[in-house]
């Protein structure tokens, strides 16, 4: 885990890259008793316009909590905001990505940018958090 | 889109919903989903925690106060966003108690048109009236026709 001391403003954190599987949505939208159509099957997705299965918003901020607490550890998110920009498909690469912005030597907390970027380098989600360090 | 909000309305309670415990396998079910494996956050016993984001998975009866026009009210609108700030975490056995109020309605115009969000806050406390998060849930309306 980095400490406070060894970052600065302008750092990037490095990037995660995953495939962001379907059942991984469905098994979301299981465990926050969300499991609606659009977040579980392509037909009863595109019958409410969709172009299939979609991410829910809350999924991709909880991926971006555990990347950010990957990198600083367990307990270290304090603040997190999140913009639902586009519509986040699965069974596609994703990448996370976050740069630190600010420094606080007051609080030792760091202000990040954090995105979600689809496979077309688009920016799904993007957001700002607030993370401690030791 | 023109929206007249009686500033009188903002930050008034309009629901209060408490929620059953929370279970460790409701915890880590969660957990899992986002694929972390840091024990904390899967392993059932007393280190267990909720992930950072587990309180979003908390709903209020209500989606909006009664006193919120009805042209917002009974229409179609999108998660545009939330804005977390987290206190004690969230353990299993912990009863969450969720306040909603409305907290702000402003308009923003963009490249499609004139926008209106609704921000409403959720402040979710526990047994012990601790703070576990506060969420702003931001709802967008676009523009009619």
């Amino acid at each position: 885990m980095p400490r406070f001391e060894d970052v600065a403003e302008g750092d990037e954190i490095q990037t995660e890259t995953r495939v962001h599987a379907k059942d991984h949505v469905r098994a979301y939208a299981r465990a926050s008793d969300i499991f609606f159509p659009r977040f579980t099957d392509d037909e009863g997705a595109r019958r409410e316009g969709l172009p299939g299965m979609i991410t829910p918003g809350n999924m991709s901020m909880g991926l971006i909590g555990t990347f950010l607490e990957r990198w600083a550890g367990p307990g270290a998110l304090r603040r997190l905001g999140t913009t639902f920009r586009g519509l986040l498909l699965p069974d596609r690469t994703i990448h996370i990505c976050g740069v630190i912005t600010q420094r606080d030597d007051t609080t030792r907390t760091v202000e990040v940018d954090v995105w979600i970027e689809n496979e077309d380098g688009e920016r799904a989600v993007i957001g700002t958090a607030t993370v401690a360090l030791a | 889109m023109r929206v007249d909000v009686d500033p009188a309305i903002l930050g008034q309670e309009f629901d209060r919903a408490e929620h059953e415990p929370v279970t460790a396998d409701d915890l880590i079910s969660f957990a899992l989903a986002l694929g972390e494996n840091h024990p904390c956050y899967i392993q059932a016993g007393p280190e267990l925690i909720a992930h950072p984001t587990y309180c979003v998975r908390f709903k209020g009866k209500k989606f909006f106060p009664d006193t919120l026009p009805e042209s917002l009210r009974f229409r179609m609108s999108f998660d545009a966003g939330k804005d977390l700030a987290l206190g004690v975490p969230i353990r299993a056995g912990d009863v969450i108690t969720i306040v909603s109020t409305l907290h702000e309605v402003y308009e923003k115009t963009g490249r499609t048109g004139t926008m209106v969000f609704v921000v409403v806050r959720f402040r979710m406390t526990n047994q012990r009236d601790e703070t576990v998060a506060v969420v702003d849930n931001r709802f967008m309306y676009k523009a009619e026709g």
